[in-house]
C-alpha cells in the first residue's frame, strides 16, 4: 500500500487508458440496467444486469423496439415521449419525480427509477439509460408509511383516551369524596371515631388518586403537544414559577437566587412546567431545612449551556440516582415528604422533547442539584 | 321574555347532580334548580313547545360539557343561534381542563367555564361563589326582565 501511494504521489507514470474491452467489461460489471437506444428507439446494447432485470435473454433486446420493455399501459404514448426526448436530449437524473414501470418477459412488473444521458456520436445521438430496480426500496416506504399511520393511529385514540381518563375518571372521584364528606357531616352521631377516621381515608384516597389522574394527564400532555421552539427569557420562567410557588406557600421562608437575563430557544409552555415541577420539588425537600436556600443558573460544560437548580434540602442516596426520573419513583416516605412521583419524570420527557439531558447529584441531608440541558442555542 | 329565578342545571352524573343540589342547600341559595339529565332533553326544556322553560327563561344554565345525546357544546351552540336565548347566562361547569374544550367553550360564547375539584368542600365553594355572583351579584339582562326579547 505504501509503495503503491508513493508512485501515485509521484505522478510520474503514465495513466492507465482502458482498454476498448475492458470499457466493455464496465459497462457489464454496471449495478444498473444499461440500455443504449439509437434515435429510432431501437435498442443497440443492453449489459447482464438488463438481462438479469427484465428476463430477456440479450440476443431478444438487442434490434428490438426499446418498448418492449415498458408495460402495455404506457406503451401507446412512449414513442411520443422518447422523440420528444431524442429533439432535445439532456441529462436526467435518478427518480426525477415520475412512478415509472418496468416490464418482465413473465409479464409482472416492477417500479424503476431511470436516469437518461445522450452520447453523441457519427452515426447521431445514442441515448443510454440506466434503469433501477427499486422495488425494495418501494417495499421499505410502504412499510414505514403503514408504520407511520398506526403510530398516528395510536397515538390520536391515546389523546382520546387520556381525555376521557380526564372527564370520566374524576365524576366517580367525587361522588367518593361528597359523600363520605356527608356522611361525616350528616351521621356524626351515629359514627363513632373509628367511624370517621375511615371515611377520612377513604376521603384522603379520593383526592390523591385525583391527584394522580392529573399528573399522569400533565405528563400525557406534555408527551403528545407539539414542541414550539421560540425565543425565551430562561431567567423569566424561573423567577414566574418560583413566585407561584411563594403565593401558594406564603409561610414559607426560602432564600432565592436566580441568576437573571439567561436567554435561550426553547418551548415556553413546556419550559414553565419543567420549572413548575423543579422549584416546587427543591421546595418540598426544604421543607425542613432552617435556612432553606435555592439557587437556578448556567455555565459553560463543554461548550454547551447547562442549567441548574440547586437546593439545600433532604438530598438523596446517589445510589438511587437512576431511579429518580421514573414514574411513580419516590426515594422518601410520604409522611416525610408528601409527593406522587410524577414530577421528575415530566420534567426528564421535557428535557427530551427538547433534545436535551437532566442528571442530577445529591448527598442524604447535604442538598441536590439538578443539571439540564435544552438542546440548540 | 321574562326569566324566571330557576336554575337550569344540565348534568348527566347522579353523583355530580346530587352534590350539586347539596352545595345549593348547604349554602342557602334558595333558587329553583331544575335538572336536564342531557343536552337533547336541556334543549327541549328550554326550546320546545311545552318545554319547562318555553315562557320563563332560566336565571342561570350550569352546563356539563360531556353529555349524552347532545354535547355541551352543542347545546351552548343552540342557546347562543336563537333570539330569545341569546343573552342566556351561560356557565360551563366541568371535569375537563382541557385547553381546547375551554377555548371552544368561550369560542361559542359561553360566560364563565369553571371546572369542578374532586374535593367536595372546594367543590361546595365552587358552587357558592357561582351562586353569589350570577343570581345575587350580577345583575340580570333587563330585556330579560321587561320581558321583551
Amino acid at each position: 500500500m505504501h509503495e503503491g501511494a508513493e508512485s501515485c504521489d509521484a505522478r510520474s507514470s503514465t495513466p492507465l487508458v482502458p482498454t476498448e474491452s475492458e470499457l466493455r467489461g464496465f459497462l457489464e460489471a454496471a449495478p444498473d440496467a444499461l440500455v443504449l437506444v439509437d434515435p429510432s428507439g431501437l435498442i443497440v446494447f443492453v449489459n447482464s444486469q438488463t438481462e438479469r432485470l427484465f428476463g430477456h435473454p440479450r440476443a431478444e433486446l438487442l434490434g428490438a423496439p426499446v418498448e418492449v420493455l415498458v408495460p402495455l399501459r404506457f406503451r401507446g404514448q412512449h414513442p411520443a415521449h422518447r422523440s420528444a426526448y431524442f429533439s432535445d436530449p439532456k441529462v436526467r437524473g435518478m427518480g426525477a419525480g415520475l412512478e415509472l414501470w418496468g416490464l418482465r418477459k413473465d409479464g409482472s412488473e416492477f417500479p424503476i427509477e431511470i436516469s437518461l444521458s445522450p452520447v453523441r456520436t457519427e452515426r447521431g445521438v445514442i441515448v443510454a439509460s440506466s434503469i433501477r430496480d427499486v422495488s425494495a426500496r418501494k417495499l421499505t416506504e410502504e412499510a414505514l408509511r403503514q408504520a407511520k399511520e398506526r403510530a398516528e393511529l395510536v397515538s390520536r385514540e391515546l389523546e382520546a383516551f387520556s381525555y376521557s381518563v380526564a372527564h370520566d375518571l374524576r365524576a366517580p372521584l367525587r361522588s367518593i369524596d361528597g359523600f363520605s364528606l356527608a356522611l361525616l357531616e350528616d351521621y356524626a352521631s351515629v359514627l363513632d371515631e373509628e367511624g370517621k377516621t375511615h371515611l377520612r381515608r377513604v376521603r384522603d384516597g379520593a383526592q390523591h388518586m385525583a391527584q394522580l389522574i392529573e399528573s399522569l394527564l400533565q405528563l400525557a400532555r406534555v408527551t403528545q403537544s407539539p414542541l414550539t421552539r421560540q425565543p425565551i427569557d430562561v431567567s423569566d420562567l424561573a423567577s414566574t414559577a418560583m413566585r407561584r410557588l411563594q403565593e401558594a406557600h406564603p409561610q414559607r421562608r426560602i432564600e432565592c437566587d436566580i441568576q437573571p437575563g439567561l436567554a435561550d430557544r426553547g418551548d415556553a409552555r413546556l419550559l414553565s412546567i419543567l420549572f413548575d415541577n423543579l422549584l416546587e420539588n427543591a421546595w418540598k425537600f426544604t421543607a425542613h431545612c432552617a435556612d432553606a436556600r435555592v439557587e437556578f443558573g448556567a455555565d459553560e460544560q463543554g461548550g454547551q449551556r447547562c442549567y441548574f437548580i440547586r437546593d439545600n434540602g433532604a438530598g438523596f442516596d446517589m445510589k438511587y440516582a437512576s431511579k429518580l426520573f421514573g414514574v411513580f419513583q419516590r426515594l422518601h416516605n410520604p409522611k416525610q415528604f408528601q409527593g406522587i412521583g410524577i414530577g421528575l419524570a415530566t420534567v426528564q420527557r421535557i428535557v427530551s422533547r427538547h433534545g436535551g439531558r437532566i442528571w442530577a447529584e445529591g448527598a442524604v441531608d447535604n442538598g441536590a442539584v439538578f443539571h439540564f440541558t435544552i438542546g440548540e442555542i | 321574555m321574562t326569566s324566571s329565578d330557576a336554575v337550569l342545571l344540565v348534568e348527566d352524573n347522579e353523583g355530580d347532580e346530587a352534590l350539586t343540589l347539596r352545595a345549593f342547600k348547604k349554602h342557602d341559595i334558595p333558587n329553583p334548580i331544575v335538572v336536564a339529565h342531557d343536552g337533547a332533553e336541556a334543549l327541549g326544556m328550554l326550546f320546545s313547545a311545552g318545554g319547562h322553560f318555553e315562557h320563563e327563561l332560566p336565571r342561570l344554565v350550569l352546563l356539563d360539557l360531556n353529555l349524552p345525546k347532545i354535547g355541551g357544546l352543542e347545546v351552548l351552540t343552540s342557546i347562543r343561534g336563537d333570539a330569545r336565548t341569546r343573552c342566556l347566562p351561560v356557565v360551563i361547569l366541568t371535569s375537563s381542563a382541557e385547553e381546547r374544550d375551554i377555548e371552544r367553550g368561550y369560542e361559542l360564547g359561553a360566560n364563565s367555564y369553571v371546572v369542578k375539584p374532586v374535593d367536595f368542600v372546594r367543590f361546595s365553594e365552587v358552587v357558592r361563589q357561582l351562586g353569589s355572583y350570577w343570581l345575587s351579584l350580577n345583575e340580570r339582562d333587563p330585556t330579560a326582565k321587561r320581558g321583551g326579547q
